[in-house]
């Protein structure tokens, strides 16, 4: 990687202030992107202000809402109680999302942030790509794609995003906490990622230098059933092809509330609303499941690598419907 | 003196590798773990084109990054010589002019105080190239095809009339993708000058040829290249060739006049250590109503560097796998813009095997036989193509040893008739005829005064067991105990041995190490000869064994002497003795040489609505001939199986169709199976000592990887009805 | 830079390192500690794995400053005197190595695993557990066997 300062940050105004003030600056806290990147060549920062000293850590429950540091590990997260208890899902897409070592190194914030594993964003010998440097085009389009996107995707970039904890938080509607030089705010989770459209180097609405702070997650009511299904050709320690979470609250035979959302399929984590309301007010049967799920795709723009993804994808929707509803149930 | 096969001893017996304790405390120091004062490291620059010429090099800005020692370039690089044949013509040495032939070809090197140092500034140097059409596809029609390779290509009897006279015809297209090697370790090499004496340390499979290479690159004697590899962290076959980044060590080492390391990365390792091709086959086979085989044919297609050279013959084994009247096999290949192709682990015989054996299991749906039964009733008893008998075959007892354990007689044929719940099961089976091969070797063994022995040889153990398992050859061959024999090797400046390739390694040192031990026992017999005060006096080789750390008699075992004591009663210090192997020619020996045999019975569960694929269970019967250490070999016959599974589930090289560049050359891209992948493994070994050479072996390095491929396809079939006639079969294909 | 970190029990100091070399890089090139292996430097093989105050992580994504102060254990610090670490001796005896290579992550993940165990994981923990400990030779079922019998598994 190219020659760059190293600073450790000792409190949180003074690491937003040192990268608002540097384009050239950015955040460090676990590294498992941002140095991977750097070691790729695809990022090049002068500056890395190392953040993971700083107290935006810990997991801790406000009645029906988790407030999770931004710099808590995947690992600590998985293993909440309240998260294991309230969560079961979020805590599956956690373990399916990387190898043990890397969640005791990935943050929760970071993983937020996590980047695309399109191969061509990842090479800088390719020169095509709109991600890494708009207007220059999109190689994955024209070579060979397979772990990309379908949603949200256009000739301009169909890189996906990678992340599997981030498809349990939308579907769960939870809240992002930013602050910024200007003070801070905090942002839904669906409005925090943006399509890619003609600028996909744009990924979020994080303002340079703006750092997240913390997650809110509602918890799931008690009693509901949840499920989180990856499917990928590894057993594990394998980004997915297909992936689906799933929340269901069943009253009385029928569905009162359904919480989907899909990975593996967008260029940002996927709400299957249109899915979500054809469950609501239903009953939790194997073909309402079906039909629900031909609704989580559609308008999908696929390369021939990517085209199995559409009936892969409606089908992870309706077996993970199928699993919620039959064991997901709280434990 | 008794002949090894004839003891219960050490051999054989699954003791420890006798290098674990060092590899589990991370002691054990593999190429890249060397470090030396006043070290520099090295990292490279490779061509972001296939095809061309570079017509701008600026280095200014690479030479002028913090710690940067050197840039080296086709334009200031001295001249150098091309490496000789290893059987096979070698790389071009690196940096010799602006060609280019693949994309990831090395066009610089740069040299600086720490390896990060040297890799920012690789960054840093800004080739532009004069590009040309790259050649990428086999279809493309300005590529160069090569018929007959090697001279392998068979033919026997009247295949075409066979063809068309045949009651039951079956004709099919299998292709197999690229894979590779991808072993754990980074390929590596820190290069070491004193004066006009180089040091490698190098991930080598063939220390004793890397020296003579390097020697003739650098134009040096022999004597003045040492080549050094204790310890491997893997091959795979990468390490058989004399790669150019080897050179550019060497090279860089003499330029900035320091020691230097440099280390692949690993999108590196998949342009710079070559791969399995991809194949391209074409079955036809023609039976009998009641399956007897009366024509087969086997055609193959792959790929070759557009410069390169590679020894792939995926039909050679068709020629003898089956009794079979009318027989054709032919090779060919094509040259594209596209990183070396190399040995693989079971080279050829990996494809070749998946597009047979799913053949055969295809006609056996079409004669409505047991898979099975159809290869017992093909059965080769002599080798058809040679036309000699095995000198070892028991791959019938495979067949039933395996069925049984399997259980295969509780498949119901009919595909998708097996069920639990989601999945659907199938059962699978594949037979395997591995080739034979064997190289010259030497060895030398030692006794010293102590009692102690070591015993060398300029081989490599890149995981193998050769340690363990040519220790406890020695001991048994000595009459030592394991703990007063050491074997060394990883070092060409030891009696010249052996390439790690072939599956021939065990039985070309195993053979050099037994003659240099009989003849170490003939010296210390010959030191006695005239001495009255040794019970041994005048004994022949013959007339005595050895045990407890003593000659003695045959006719009188209480009458003997221990080493030691012969050493000191003679005022030796130490006694050596030399052996060489030379491989058997079988006309001479009346035999044809059997390599390996296996049958592979595999147990899938598809889930048909995710198309998710698991292997359940594999059971693997190996007639390897003589087992010399049961752990070492079971844990070869595993290691190749999950090879097997990632060929035929995971591995695939993708190149990009535009450019030929390799997309997905990251363990995050490019899948290998993970502990989550592996099924419940069982290996059986069965069969005799094999009679081509004196040790009884036959390899067992690469026949774990092969059959896997088909037994699965064979059990995906069995399972939903669906035939995958293609390599790996992923969940695209399956849902 | 400097960078200070204790190493093995031992506090361990490395000058001029250069910010973007990893902790694997300081403790491989700089103090001598090559037991860690470097097998893809991008997080995904678990070669590399060490403690980092107390959790195993890939000492190829550590920034070296990002060590500084902590503490880390590798592989060549979990034998003691009086021999092999029982995780050790399992390896060898159930003959999980073979080139060796990817022995040490999974001997410091291993021991990782049964340090936080409460009770003896179950064949899909330990798979889990090991995901990212990829190795290319044993075919992982004698890794497994050398689990069982270090966790102190009756079929082990």
């Amino acid at each position: 990687m190219r020659e760059f300062e190293y600073v450790r940050a000792g409190e949180v105004g003074q690491a937003v202030a040192m990268v608002t003030a540097d384009p050239e600056t950015s955040y460090l806290a676990g590294g498992t992107t941002q140095l991977d990147l750097m070691k790729d060549g695809v990022l090049a920062p002068d500056r890395l202000v190392d953040i993971t000293r700083l107290p935006l850590g810990g997991v801790t429950r406000d009645g029906d809402v988790l407030r999770v540091g931004a710099l808590a590990s995947m690992e600590e997260l998985a293993a909440d109680p309240t998260v294991a208890e309230r969560l079961p899902f979020l805590r599956e897409a956690l373990l399916m999302g990387a190898s043990p070592q890397l969640r005791n190194m990935a943050t929760i914030g970071g993983n937020l942030l996590q980047r695309t594993r399109c191969r061509y964003f990842r090479d800088p010998a390719v020169s095509a790509c709109n991600k890494r440097r708009r207007g220059t085009g999109c190689a994955a389009v024209q070579e060979v794609a397979r772990m990309h996107a379908i949603l949200g995707a256009s000739e301009h970039c169909i890189a996906l995003h990678p992340s599997d904890m981030a498809v349990a938080l939308v579907a769960l509607d939870a809240v992002v906490h930013l602050l910024g030089a200007g003070g801070s705010r905090s942002v839904p989770i669906r409005e925090f990622y943006l399509l890619p459209g003609d600028t996909p180097d744009v990924e979020n609405v994080l303002r340079h230098g703006e750092l997240i702070t913390a997650v809110e997650v509602p918890l799931l009511p008690p009693g509901a059933r949840s499920t989180y299904l990856k499917v990928r050709d590894r057993a594990s320690y394998e980004f997915a092809l297909t992936s689906a979470a799933v929340a269901l609250r069943i009253d009385g035979g029928v569905i009162g509330e359904a919480r989907v959302a899909m990975g593996g399929v967008g260029t940002v984590p996927w709400r299957a609303t249109t899915t979500e309301q054809m469950l609501e007010g239903s009953p939790p049967s194997p073909e309402v499941f079906a039909a629900a799920a031909e609704l989580a795709i559609t308008d999908p723009y696929v390369v021939p690598g990517t085209a199995f993804k559409v009936e892969l994808a409606k089908r992870t929707v309706a077996r993970a419907l199928r699993t919620a509803a039959t064991q997901g149930g709280p434990r | 003196m008794t002949t090894v096969e004839q003891r219960t001893g050490l051999v054989g017996q699954g003791v420890d590798r006798v290098d674990g304790p060092l590899k589990v405390t991370g002691a054990a120091r593999y190429p890249n773990d060397f470090s030396y004062p006043d070290l520099a490291y090295a990292a490279l620059v490779r061509s972001t084109v296939a095809a061309g010429r570079i017509s701008r090099l600026d280095t200014a800005a690479a030479l002028a990054s913090p710690g940067v020692l050197a840039v080296i370039t086709h334009q200031n690089a001295p001249r150098l010589e091309r490496a000789p044949d290893s059987g096979l013509t070698a790389p071009p040495p690196p940096l010799q002019d602006d060609r280019i032939t693949f994309h990831g070809q090395y066009v610089a090197v740069v040299v600086a105080d720490s390896a990060e140092e040297a890799t920012a500034a690789a960054r840093r140097v800004e080739a532009e190239y004069e590009p040309a059409e790259p050649i990428l596809d086999m279809g493309d029609p300005r590529a160069e095809w090569i018929t007959d390779p090697w001279g392998t290509d068979s033919s026997r009897g009247d295949l075409k009339g066979a063809l068309a006279s045949a009651e039951v015809r079956f004709e099919a297209t299998y292709t197999t993708a690229a894979n590779s090697n991808s072993p754990m370790g980074l390929f590596s090499t820190v290069a070491v000058w004193d004066g006009d004496d180089l040091t490698i340390h190098d991930s080598t499979q063939w220390p004793s040829y890397l020296r003579k290479a390097i020697a003739q690159v650098f134009s040096l004697p022999e004597g003045n290249v040492r080549v050094l590899c204790p310890y491997v962290g893997g091959a795979f076959g990468a390490g058989l060739r004399a790669w150019p980044h080897i050179m550019l060590a060497a090279l860089a080492a003499r330029t900035v006049g320091r020691p230097v390391k440099l280390v692949l990365t690993r999108p590196e390792m998949f342009t710079g250590v070559g791969h399995r091709t991809a194949s391209e086959q074409c079955v036809k086979l023609g039976a009998t109503r009641d399956g007897r085989l009366v024509a087969l044919a086997h055609e193959s297609t792959t790929p070759l560097q557009i410069e390169g050279t590679q020894f792939e013959p995926c039909t050679a084994g068709s020629a003898s796998a089956y009794a079979c009247p009318n027989v054709i096999t032919r090779d060919r290949q094509v040259r594209l813009n596209i990183p070396w192709c190399n040995f693989m682990r079971a080279p050829g015989e990996a494809q070749g095997n998946f597009a047979l054996e799913s053949a055969m299991d295809e006609l056996a749906y079409e004669l409505g036989m047991d898979p099975l039964e159809l290869r017992l009733r093909n059965y080769s008893e002599d080798n058809p193509r040679l036309e000699l008998p095995w000198s070892s075959k028991s791959l019938r007892e495979c067949y039933e040893v395996g069925a049984e354990r399997f259980g295969w007689s509780r498949r119901s044929p009919e595909p998708g008739s097996m069920r639990d719940g989601d999945s659907l099961i199938g059962y699978g089976v594949a037979g395997v005829s591995f080739f034979w091969y064997q190289e010259p070797c030497e060895a030398r063994a030692t006794l010293r005064k102590d009692g102690t022995a070591v015993v060398r040889s300029a081989v490599t153990d890149i995981g193998t067991g050769t340690y363990t398992v040519m220790t406890q050859l020695s001991a048994e061959c000595l009459g030592l105990d394991m703990a007063h024999v050491t074997f060394e090797l990883g070092d060409s400046d030891l009696p010249a041995g052996a390439a790690a390739g072939g599956s021939g390694l065990t039985a070309a040192v195993g053979s050099a190490v037994q003659a240099a031990c009989r003849n170490l026992v003939r010296a210390f017999l010959d030191t006695v000869r005239d001495d009255p005060t040794s019970p041994l006096q005048g004994c022949t080789i013959d007339e005595v064994s050895v045990g407890g750390g003593r000659i003695h008699r045959i006719d009188a075992p209480e009458s003997g002497e221990a080493y030691a004591d012969i050493l000191a009663a003679h005022g030796i210090g130490e006694l050596s003795a030399d052996g060489s192997s030379t491989p058997n020619d079988p006309k001479v020996a009346g035999m044809a040489p059997s390599g390996a045999f296996a049958a592979r019975f595999v147990e899938v569960r598809v889930d048909p609505d995710l198309g998710l694929m698991q292997v359940a269970r594999v059971v693997s019967v190996v007639d390897a001939g003589r087992i010399l250490n049961e752990k070492t070999a079971t844990s070869q016959i595993m290691g190749g199986t999950v090879g097997g599974i990632g060929m035929a589930m995971l591995e695939e090289i993708v190149t990009d169709p535009g450019t030929g560049r390799v997309a997905n050359a990251t363990f995050g891209d490019y899948l290998i199976p993970v502990n989550a992948d592996i099924p419940d493994m069982e290996v059986a070994f069965v069969g005799r000592p094999d009679r081509f050479n004196s040790v009884g072996v036959k390899g067992v390095g690469e026949i774990g990887l092969v059959g896997i491929g088909a037994a699965i396809a064979n059990a995906v079939h069995h399972a939903t009805g669906r035939r995958v006639r293609s390599l790996p079969i992923t969940i695209e294909q399956l849902f | 830079m400097r960078v200070t970190v204790t190493v093995n029990g031992e506090e361990r100091i490395a000058d001029d390192v250069w910010e973007g070399e990893s902790l694997l890089y300081v403790l491989r090139e700089r103090l001598g500690l090559p037991g860690a292996k470097n097998a893809c430097e991008q997080g995904e093989c678990g070669s590399c794995t060490v403690y980092l105050d107390g959790v195993p992580v890939c000492a190829c994504l550590v920034a070296a400053g990002q060590a500084e102060s902590r503490t880390v254990v590798t592989v060549e610090g979990l034998a003691s005197d009086e021999g092999l670490h029982p995780v050790q001796q399992a390896f060898v005896e159930c003959g999980a190595v073979q080139c060796g290579f990817c022995t040490p992550g999974l001997i410091v993940q291993t021991h990782a695993l049964l340090a936080a165990s409460e009770g003896v994981p179950s064949d899909l923990e330990i798979r889990e557990a090991l995901a990212g400990n990829l190795c290319r030779c044993t075919g992982y079922e004698k890794i497994l066997d050398a689990v069982r019998q270090a966790a102190g598994r009756a079929d082990g």
